[in-house]
């Protein structure tokens, strides 16, 4: 009688264990690590501590350090480049990486300062294949409007990635690509990249 | 008489762009079996100076790839005209409806601004009852009526919407554009109009029929003098930028490089999504 108590309670911890077990992996799973890496955006957001004008350049660092690692920025580059890509030298690759990453965050994180409690919701995700997923969210803004917002994930070894945010319908790595293959069939890789800078050097003073 | 000259040119200027659309050489985005053609045609346009191994390093690259198509060439023979319209909106935008708008904000709270959307909203209400219809989509003509019977009677004349927030009725989002999109009629050029944004030959006819469905073209058509009719216009497109479209407009063209193909590639890829729907 005994015994068997012990074991049946032997039996329940290990389906226990591998019930949490499945709940630890499920860390890994794309919807699960996009939705978390929004809530800590939003988290820096509603933070009480950094609210205000201010406050601003603070605040965006902050949700910056939140929110960049989840971006492939590389991926980005390279499929924003599409053919031209391949023909840069590793130096000229770094520098693009950098430079798209920055216009990114300018032109990304500037809009959050118009934050005013917009939700965002967890639709479903789809792993099409082994190393790339979708995650489908929507954002439900004060007046009533939904903004549908996919994102587009490769897995590096395991390490999910954004390489591509889809909203409504349109992708953010296909926009800029149509602009640089505008840009690239009329004028040089060079003049490019310093529009680039021109860019990005606007946004920041 | 003044109509019938205003109409005179309207059509003319349609039936110009109709035919620029004909003697366009490139093709126009589409079909799945288009896009292998478009591939190639992009390709001899911006690799000519690649040897032969290059192209076979695309095509592996493509693969690597996997998940989207290369962008297809956009048609755009009109680049010059367009260029210039989109150089004027956007100063229209940033000089005159901003402004206004922004003050109009200042003035009225969000909730009035949304009403007076829904108002105009359920007025409309034939267009998307019909495209419905004209796609064989009878389920969402049905909602179409559902809802405007529901907003125009418990919504207080369609200032409020019931039917979406008590019955949880979407609105359906259809157009002739989308409808001609969906009988599989080509995209055409892309065309910039003045005031009215980014377009191309197709939506521009749908925006035609979209017109005739109007109920307030008739109204202003039969009841109101032009200016009043321009002046409605004016103040429902105000109040629907105040809203989140100025919004949207800026969030594309702010980060971009070159905001005139950031606009239109956002456009195109909008309306694919919309016709595929």
């Amino acid at each position: 009688m005994n015994k068997k108590k012990v074991m049946s309670s032997i039996f329940y911890g290990v389906v226990l264990l591998i019930g949490m077990s499945s709940f630890l992996w499920a860390d890994e799973n794309p919807g699960t690590l996009v939705m978390e890496t929004i809530d800590r955006g939003l988290a820096v957001l509603k933070d009480p501590s950094l609210k205000g004008a201010e406050k601003s350049q603070e605040r965006k660092q902050r949700l910056w350090k939140e929110i960049s690692p989840i971006f492939n920025f590389e991926e980005m580059s390279k499929r924003a480049l599409g053919q031209h890509w391949k023909k840069r030298s590793p130096e000229e690759k770094k520098e693009f990486v950098d430079l798209f990453a920055n216009i990114l965050k300018d032109a990304y994180i500037g809009k959050t300062d118009t934050y005013s409690g917009e939700k965002i919701v967890f639709v479903k995700d789809k792993q099409d294949d082994k190393d790339y997923a979708s995650v489908q969210t929507k954002i439900i803004t004060n007046t009533g409007a939904v903004i549908l917002v996919e994102y587009r994930m490769l897995s590096n070894a395991g390490k999910w990635q954004i390489y591509d945010v889809i909203i409504e319908g349109v992708s953010l790595v296909n926009n800029y690509r149509s602009q640089f293959n505008t840009i690239l069939m009329k004028s040089s890789y060079k003049e490019l990249v310093q529009k680039i800078k021109e860019k990005s050097g606007k946004e920041t003073t | 008489m003044r109509r019938c000259v205003v109409g005179t040119l309207f059509f003319s200027l349609t039936a110009f762009f109709l035919v620029t659309m004909l003697y366009a050489e490139n093709m126009p985005i589409t079909t799945s079996e288009e896009l292998a053609d478009e591939k190639l045609s992009e390709d001899s346009v911006s690799d000519k100076d690649i040897a032969v191994t290059d192209t076979e390093a695309e095509s592996d690259e493509t693969g690597q790839y996997g998940m989207e198509a290369e962008t297809p060439l956009v048609k755009d023979t009109l680049q010059p005209f367009n260029r210039a319209m989109f150089a004027f909106n956007d100063k229209a935008f940033h000089y005159f409806f901003k402004p206004i708008y922004t003050g109009y904000n200042s003035m009225i709270p969000v909730q009035a601004r949304v009403s007076v959307r829904n108002f105009y909203t359920n007025i409309r209400m034939p267009v998307r009852f019909f495209n419905c219809l004209f796609q064989s989509n009878f389920k969402g003509a049905g909602t179409e009526m559902l809802r405007f019977v529901i907003n125009s009677t418990v919504g207080v004349a369609g200032f409020l919407d019931p039917a979406k927030s008590k019955f949880h009725l979407e609105k359906q989002e259809r157009d002739f554009g989308q409808t001609l999109g969906k009988y599989k009629m080509e995209s055409g050029t892309y065309i910039v109009w003045p005031f009215l944004g980014p377009s191309n030959t197709r939506d521009t006819i749908g925006l035609v029929g979209d017109t005739v469905l109007d109920p307030l073209t008739w109204v202003s058509w039969f009841f109101l003098k032009p200016i009043e009719g321009v002046g409605n216009y004016t103040y429902e497109s105000v109040n629907k930028l105040s809203i989140d479209t100025g919004d949207t407009y800026e969030s594309v063209t702010k980060p971009a490089i070159d905001p005139y193909t950031a606009l239109q590639d956002a456009y195109l890829q909008n309306r694919m999504k919309r016709i595929k729907e």
